[in-house]
C-alpha cells in the first residue's frame, strides 16, 4: 500500500480533567471518503478539529503528506473545515464568501473569478452568486459552506456534521450529492456525524470513537456485520441481544437455551450473544438458533414490519423484520406466538 | 386576560405623560423663533435670534472647544472601547467582576466622577484645560462605548473568526475583513451614543477644564449666560443642539437595533 495521505499516531488532548482524545492511531489514504462516527463527547469533532488546526494536541503526531503537521496553525494547513453552522461571512455575498479564500492565497483576479464561476456551477447556485447568506435556505447555505472549503482544493476536507441542519429528505439527496463532488474532485474527505447511517452510506470507511479512543475502523460492511465490541453491535444500526454465560463450551440464555455462535466466549465468561433482525426467519430450517415468543407489537414501515417478539430469552423484546412479501405470505397479529430461526454465523459473542 | 383598565383612560394618561414629556420643550423651540425674544409675548416669527448666535464670538468659541472635545474623545473611546469589548468577551472567564469595573462610570453619579478626576489631576499636577476634558469625557464614554458593542457581541457567531482563518487569513486580516464589518453597526452606534453624551456633559467638564476662557464647553458657556437669565438666543442654541442630539441618537438607535443593555 502507499503512503497513507493522514496519518494520526497516538494523539492525545486533555481539556482539564478530562481526557477527550485518548491514544488515537489512524490512516487515511488518498482520495478517501472517511466518517469519524461517535456519540456527542466520543471527542470525534476535537479530533477533526485537532486536523483542522484549531486544537493542538497534548501529544502524538498528525502526519499530513509526510510531514508532522500537529502545530501548525489553521492558515497554513493544506485542510479545509466546512463548519456545522456553515459560518458562512453574513456581510458578503456568496461569491465573495466562496472567493475568500482564494483571495487568501493572493490568485489573481481573473484566475480567482475562473474558479469561484466553476464551483458555483457544481453546487448549481450560479444564479444566486449575489445573494447574502440570509437570503438562502438552509440547503443553499450548506452547499455554500461546502464550496468555499472546497474551492481552495485542500488535500483533507474536514465536514463537521454536514447535514445535521438538513431535513430528512434533503439529507439523503445531499448524501449523495456529497458522495458525487467527492469522487469529481479527487479530493479526501473525512466527514464527522453521529448518524450511523449516513457513515454507512456514504463513506468507505467508517472510525467508530468513544471515550476519546478508536473502537473500530474498516468499511461499512466490516462494521456492521463484524463489529468488535459489543457498544459497536449496539450503535452501528440494529441488534438483538441475548445474555448469556459460557457454561462447557456453549453459551447458555437466561431461559436455558442454547445459542450457537459464530464466536466463543472464555470459559464461565458472561457476556452477550448478538443478531441482527434481518437475520431472524420464521422459516424453520433457517439455522442452528431459535427462540418462540408472543407477538407484542406491529410496526409498519412500508418497506418492512417490524414485530416484536417477547421472550424468555432477553430481557428486551426480539426485533424482527419482515419484508412486505413474507409479511403477506404469513399474516402475524399482536398475541400470536411465533418462532424465529437463524444461523450460528450470524451470531456474535460479546464479553461483558 | 383582559385589560383592566379602561382603553380611554390609559389614552389620557399616556397622553398627560407625553405632554409633561414634551410641552417646555416645544416652547422652547417656539421662542427661539419669537422676533420679541421675551417669553412672555408672541410678537412674530423670526430667525433673528438663530443670526445673533452665531456673531457671539463667545459661542462660537464654546462650540468650537465642545466639538474638539466631542470628537476627540469620541474616537478614543470608540477604539479602547472596542477593544476592550472584543477582549472582555474573549477572555469570559473573569466576565462577572469585569464588566462590573469597566461599566462602574456608567453609574457612579457624575458628581462624584467629576470631583474624583478633578482630585486626580490635582494630585498629578496636571495643568487642567480641554485636554484633561477630553480625558474626563474618554473615561465615561468608554463605559458606554463598550456596552454597547459587547450587546452585539453576545450574538456574534465566533465561528466565522474561524472560519476566515481556516481559509486562510492571518488574524489581522480577520479582524479587518471580517469582524470589524460585522461589528461596525454596534462601534458606529457606541461611537454615535458617545458624542451626544460629550455633546451636552456640563458637570464633569465644569470641574475638569481648569480656569480661563479657553477650554470653555457649550454647556460651560451657557451656564455661564443664564445666571443674567435666558436669552433668546440660549433657546436658539438649545434647540440646534436638542436637534443634534436627537437626529444622532436616532440614528445610533436604528444601527444598533439591539438596543442598549438595561433597555
Amino acid at each position: 500500500m502507499t503512503q497513507p495521505l493522514l496519518t494520526i499516531r497516538n494523539a492525545q488532548k486533555r481539556f482539564g480533567n478530562v481526557k477527550a482524545i485518548d491514544g488515537i492511531d489512524l490512516d487515511v489514504q488518498e482520495n478517501e471518503f472517511f466518517a469519524l462516527l461517535g456519540a456527542s463527547g466520543s471527542g470525534k469533532t476535537t479530533l477533526l478539529r485537532m486536523l483542522a488546526g484549531f486544537e493542538m494536541p497534548d501529544g502524538g503526531e498528525i502526519i499530513l503528506d509526510g510531514k508532522d503537521v500537529s502545530q501548525v496553525p489553521p492558515n497554513h494547513r493544506p485542510v479545509n473545515l466546512m463548519f456545522q453552522s456553515y459560518a458562512l461571512f453574513p456581510h458578503m455575498s456568496v461569491a465573495q464568501n466562496i472567493a475568500y479564500g482564494l483571495e487568501m492565497e493572493k490568485l489573481p483576479k481573473a484566475q480567482i473569478k475562473s474558479r469561484v464561476d466553476d464551483i458555483l456551477d457544481v453546487i448549481q447556485l450560479g444564479q444566486l452568486a449575489r445573494r447574502k447568506p440570509d437570503q438562502l435556505s438552509g440547503g443553499q447555505r450548506q452547499r455554500v459552506a461546502l464550496a468555499r472549503a472546497l474551492v481552495k482544493r485542500p488535500r483533507l476536507l474536514l465536514l463537521d456534521e454536514p447535514l445535521g441542519a438538513l431535513d430528512k429528505k434533503l439529507r439523503g439527496d445531499m448524501q449523495l450529492e456529497l458522495k458525487r463532488i467527492q469522487h469529481e474532485f479527487g479530493i479526501t474527505f473525512i466527514i464527522v456525524t453521529h448518524d450511523q447511517e449516513e457513515a454507512l452510506v456514504m463513506a468507505d470507511r467508517v472510525a467508530i470513537l468513544k471515550d476519546g479512543k478508536l473502537l473500530q475502523s474498516g468499511t461499512p460492511h466490516e462494521i456492521y456485520e463484524h463489529p468488535q465490541s459489543r457498544f459497536a453491535a449496539d450503535f452501528i444500526g440494529v441488534m438483538n441481544f441475548f445474555p448469556v454465560r459460557e457454561q462447557g463450551g456453549k453459551l447458555v440464555a437466561k431461559d436455558g437455551s442454547v445459542i450457537a455462535a459464530a464466536k466463543k466466549l472464555e470459559a464461565g465468561q458472561e457476556g452477550v450473544a448478538a443478531v441482527r433482525p434481518e437475520r431472524l426467519h420464521l422459516n424453520g430450517d433457517a439455522g442452528e438458533n431459535s427462540v418462540t415468543g408472543t407477538v407484542s407489537d406491529i410496526a409498519y414501515h412500508g418497506l418492512d414490519l417490524q414485530v416484536h417478539l417477547k421472550t424468555a430469552a432477553a430481557p428486551e423484546p426480539v426485533l424482527i423484520r419482515l419484508t412486505a412479501d413474507i409479511a403477506e405470505a404469513r399474516p402475524i397479529s399482536v398475541g400470536d406466538t411465533v418462532t424465529v430461526n437463524w444461523a450460528a454465523r450470524d451470531t456474535r459473542a460479546f464479553a461483558h | 386576560m383582559r385589560s383592566i383598565a379602561n382603553p380611554r383612560l390609559m389614552l389620557m394618561i399616556l397622553s398627560a405623560v407625553f405632554a409633561f414629556l414634551y410641552i417646555p420643550i416645544s416652547v422652547l423651540f417656539a421662542l427661539s423663533f419669537n422676533e420679541g425674544g421675551l417669553p412672555t409675548a408672541w410678537t412674530g416669527f423670526s430667525v433673528k435670534w438663530y443670526g445673533e448666535l452665531f456673531r457671539n464670538a463667545d459661542i462660537m468659541g464654546a462650540a468650537l472647544n465642545t466639538l474638539i472635545v466631542a470628537v476627540i474623545s469620541t474616537i478614543l473611546a470608540t477604539i479602547l472601547g472596542t477593544l476592550l469589548a472584543v477582549g472582555v468577551e474573549i477572555r469570559r472567564r473573569n466576565g462577572r467582576f469585569l464588566e462590573t469595573i469597566i461599566f462602574a462610570p456608567m453609574i457612579i453619579p457624575d458628581i462624584v466622577l467629576a470631583i474624583a478626576l478633578l482630585s486626580f489631576f490635582s494630585l498629578l499636577n496636571v495643568t487642567m484645560g480641554l485636554h484633561t476634558v477630553i480625558l474626563s469625557h474618554v473615561v465615561f464614554n468608554l463605559a458606554f462605548v463598550c456596552s454597547v458593542v459587547r450587546a452585539r457581541l453576545k450574538t456574534f457567531d465566533w465561528s466565522i473568526v474561524e472560519a476566515s482563518t481556516d481559509l486562510g487569513a492571518p488574524m489581522a486580516i480577520t479582524l479587518w475583513r471580517v469582524v470589524l464589518p460585522v461589528m461596525l453597526p454596534a462601534v458606529i452606534a457606541g461611537a454615535l451614543l458617545a458624542f451626544t453624551l460629550s455633546l451636552d456633559e456640563f458637570i464633569i467638564a465644569f470641574f475638569t477644564a481648569g480656569a480661563g476662557r479657553d477650554s470653555i464647553t457649550l454647556p460651560m458657556q451657557i451656564f455661564a449666560m443664564i445666571r443674567f437669565g435666558v436669552t433668546p438666543e440660549i433657546n436658539a442654541l438649545a434647540a440646534i443642539v436638542m436637534t443634534v442630539s436627537v437626529v444622532i441618537l436616532a440614528l445610533s438607535q436604528r444601527l444598533n437595533r439591539g438596543g442598549l443593555p438595561g433597555q
